[in-house]
């Protein structure tokens, strides 16, 4: 039943790609409303993720939150030299959070977090010209954070979740025989990391924030390969086969500044350093006929580096406008880019804006618009070449209830 | 409040209709005319493949993936004379006459010993001939004039003969006066504005995949007998029929897994007795070759052993000219049209040398490359000096054997039936190497004359149907 469980939620969690690799950032509405920035701010209990250690800053005892949003992704393809061009259909992402934390004394906050920092699906037409190297995929991956974080004295909040990470992923592709033949590889694993995070309250105006959270790598170890192909092929390449593979989860480290320049607005910068470079080579290996099946595919993955800036202004005590702008520079090679993870340096704004009808109740609405900008890439191993541009739209929905 | 939120949704709605455009490439032709394509070729350029001409190889060819693309840059459309039948037509010279046999396939196939394994077989076993005659002899001459003219089996000195026809029926079948015509003047009869012409590679072909038995083309003599003079002439001809055009080499020919698939040394054997049986018969000839001073020898032993061959070049004296045979080297061709069955089960390659036309030996491989050499530097010297794209069909088949060549995913090498280049016959292109051989020509006129033809794409082209 648990599994079953674990099952639906990742269904639901489907998200769909955007920019960074196949990383997800949408952990709260309220920092998706200020250009994802949530290091140096005290925004509740979605602080479980984006830094533990602000969680114990939190002004009441309790923070109760839930929040989704609704990707429409869509990547544009022009293949090289050519004038036949190709967009992807991905299904609607819906990456969702759900956080709780309560103070049980001035000291001590505790919380726990269910969030989907990572996913990426993908699903281009089952005939286009790069369905040798993908057709569909989708990655997804959900932890659950119990955290723990300590108030000293009002200046300094130090914070420390234990993550339980479940990941799951599924690819498609055609093989280059006839009758349509194609492979189908899914598989899951769980692993375990962690996230901590620094806090300090620099006088009235200023707070800093810093946070890590570790790199966790999927291991799927009897993962399901299944190959379609013509008859004559079977005593060579089993249909059914096991298959292993590891997909990193990148660490990450957040270090972010936020200054009120007045009563009513406060300003805010954030710098994300991802450690993508781990995400250097996509392997499988087969359980049978691994001479034959074995691959390794490069994706020389480089670290990446985020600038955020965001604003927030509070119109009056229930209504409170967001706003903000980041570069994401694109951790994907230039010649190692494959179409199953369409990762374009990108430049987004978000909106957002809080409203709250009810004492401690808190609606909060957010919109990330990013345009992945145009760029030539090429799969070399493939020899797949052509230009890309992508558009992403994320609409979100939280609500926070404390008290 | 309100003002605010309807802005802010009209501007989600006005967002939302926004998606991502990636329009790099215009196609242009540069000023070329592309509105009628002449095509003047060999079984290559007319789409023949898996050993016979038909309805869909045809499609599949090179120039026909051309005309599609050339579409794009107003060009027109590109007529074929088209086979009536999907089995496909091929008339083979027997001892008893000629016998019509279908395209092949990959299939099962059992051995004499009893084996069954994936080979390619005939589509059709022991066809109706008089339906394959009908079929291959069946005038399509009214539904002319036809953009692609490529025959198969045609050589350069082909082109000026009157009566090609006659001989050949591939041509007989679309040529209007088969009697008198010559296939040359065949592309004049659309008045072409754009031309593709790639002869020269049976010049080299008919003497390889004959092992040596048909003659080479000459590289000298006068029009109708040295590939020079005739090259010229045709290529003048082509120039005087639409003064831009592309021109294709020819390729390294003992590439082609027709070649390069049978081993030379494909004689297992596992006894002792057999070593010993077969060095004894052979004692006689080993002493023979040592008294004449020379350097043959033939021994057997355990493990694989190079097949015992026809050598008609050995330099032995008159008494001995029975004795032209030896063991075959590492580096001569043994075709894949030799009857497996024969070394298996018939003693071919141990007790009874391998026929000559069946085995490229060193010296013939020597001749075909300087044949292929010489054609090419003519043809190369004719592209510059009629200011014409030129084809590298030679470096690309080379690239294909030496590294592979990969595209979007397709991985081309010169092996047999998995190395997608080639079709089941092993010296004619699959449809994925026709789409491959489509984008080097279109890459070749784009480089020459700064057009923008497309690229296809050859994932759109089927690979090499499989049970």
């Amino acid at each position: 039943m648990r599994k079953f469980t674990i099952l639906m939620l990742i269904i639901v969690f489907s998200t769909s790609v955007f920019a960074g690799g196949y990383q997800v950032r949408l952990q709260g509405n309220k920092q998706t409303g200020i250009g994802l920035i949530g290091t140096p701010l005290v925004y509740g209990s979605s602080s479980i993720f984006y830094n533990p250690g602000s969680l114990s800053f939190m002004e009441k005892n309790w923070h109760f939150e839930v929040g989704a949003n609704a990707i429409f992704a869509t990547a544009a393809f022009q293949k090289a030299n050519s004038d036949y061009q190709a967009e992807t259909s991905n299904p609607i992402g819906t990456p969702f959070n759900v956080y709780a934390a309560g103070k049980i004394n001035k000291l001590i906050t505790i919380g726990v977090g269910v969030y989907t920092p990572y996913g990426s699906s993908a699903a281009w037409d089952s005939d286009w010209a790069g369905r040798l190297l993908v057709r569909d995929i989708s990655l997804q991956a959900f932890f659950i954070q119990p955290t723990i974080s300590f108030n000293i004295k009002d200046v300094v909040g130090i914070g420390a979740g234990f993550i339980y990470a479940v990941g799951t992923f599924e690819l498609n592709k055609s093989l280059n025989y006839s009758g349509d033949a194609s492979a189908s590889l899914s598989g899951g694993s769980s692993d375990i990391g962690f996230n901590i995070g620094l806090f300090i309250k620099a006088g009235d105006r200023v707070t800093v924030g810093l946070d890590y959270r570790s790199e966790i790598i999927i291991k799927v170890t009897d993962g399901d390969a299944k190959f379609n192909i013509p008859s004559s092929l079977e005593s060579l390449i089993p249909t059914d086969n096991k298959f292993e593979s590891d997909l990193p989860l990148p660490s990450n480290f957040d270090l972010g500044i936020s200054v009120r320049v007045s009563d009513k607005v406060m300003l805010a910068f954030e710098m994300n350093w991802i450690n993508w470079s781990v995400y250097d080579t996509l392997s499988f290996k087969f359980k049978e006929a691994g001479d034959l099946l074995d691959s390794k595919n490069p994706r020389r993955y480089r670290d990446s580096f985020i600038p955020r800036i965001g604003i927030e202004w509070a119109i009056s005590k229930k209504v409170i406008f967001r706003g903000g702008v980041y570069y994401d520079q694109t951790p994907s090679n230039e010649d190692y880019f494959s179409p199953e993870t369409v990762s374009l340096n990108t430049l987004a704004y978000t909106l957002g804006l809080s409203i709250e009808p009810v004492e401690g109740l808190s609606i909060d609405l957010s919109f990330l618009n990013l345009f992945g900008l145009q760029e030539s890439r090429t799969y070399l191993p493939d020899n797949f070449s052509g230009t890309y541009e992508s558009i992403t739209y994320i609409p979100g929905l939280g609500i926070s209830y404390t008290f | 409040m309100k003002t605010i939120s309807i802005i802010l949704i009209s501007l989600l709605v006005l967002l939302f209709s926004c998606k991502p455009v990636v329009d790099e490439f215009t196609p242009g032709s540069n000023h070329l005319d592309f509105s009628r394509f002449a095509v003047l070729g060999n079984s290559l350029s007319a789409g023949f493949a898996d050993a016979a001409l038909y309805r869909s190889g045809q499609e599949y060819a090179f120039p026909n993936i051309m005309a599609q693309q050339f579409k794009t840059v107003g060009g027109g459309t590109f007529n074929i004379p088209f086979m009536p039948t999907e089995d496909g037509v091929r008339p083979n010279t027997t001892s008893q006459g000629i016998y019509f046999s279908t395209k092949l396939k990959v299939g099962y196939s059992m051995d004499c010993l009893g084996n069954t394994s994936l080979s390619p077989v005939p589509a059709v076993e022991n066809p109706d001939q008089q339906k394959l005659f009908q079929e291959l002899l069946t005038s399509v001459a009214a539904l002319g004039p036809f953009n692609n003219t490529s025959v198969p089996a045609t050589g350069i000195t082909h082109l000026f003969f009157e009566g090609y026809g006659v001989l050949n029926p591939y041509y007989g079948r679309f040529a209007e006066n088969p009697p008198k015509d010559r296939l040359i003047d065949e592309p004049a009869k659309i008045d072409p504005t754009f031309f593709f012409f790639w002869i020269g590679a049976n010049d080299a072909l008919g003497y390889a995949s004959s092992g040596g038995v048909q003659p080479l083309t000459p590289v000298s003599g006068p029009i109708g007998v040295g590939f020079d003079a005739t090259y010229n002439a045709a290529i003048a001809t082509m120039v005087s029929y639409a003064d831009k055009g592309l021109i294709g080499n020819v390729p390294d020919v003992t590439a082609a897994p027709y070649f390069t698939t049978v081993p030379y040394n494909p004689i297992v054997l596992t006894e002792q007795a057999q070593v010993d049986a077969l060095n004894g018969a052979y004692a006689q000839y080993n002493q023979l070759m040592e008294a004449n001073g020379l350097p043959y020898r033939i021994n057997f032993a355990l493990g694989q052993n190079p097949m015992v061959i026809m050598d008609v070049d050995m330099p032995l004296p008159p008494p001995y000219e029975q004795f032209k045979f030896r063991q075959a080297k590492e580096n001569e061709y043994v075709l894949l049209s030799i009857p497996q069955d024969s070394i298996k089960c018939g003693g071919w390659g141990t007790q009874k040398p391998v026929p000559n036309k069946y085995v490229l030996t060193e010296l013939e491989t020597a001749n075909v490359e300087s044949a292929v050499d010489a054609y090419n530097s003519i043809i190369k010297k004719a592209a510059e000096d009629f200011n014409l794209a030129l084809f590298d069909a030679f470096t690309f088949i080379g690239k294909t054997t030496e590294t592979g060549i990969v595209e979007d995913g397709i991985t081309f090498t010169g092996s047999f039936i998995t190395g997608n280049t080639y079709s089941t016959d092993g010296l004619h292109l699959s449809p994925q190497g026709n789409a491959m051989v489509a984008n080097i020509c279109i890459e070749a006129i784009n480089g020459k004359y700064g057009s923008n033809v497309p690229l296809c794409n050859v994932t759109d082209y089927p690979p090499l149907l499989l049970p």
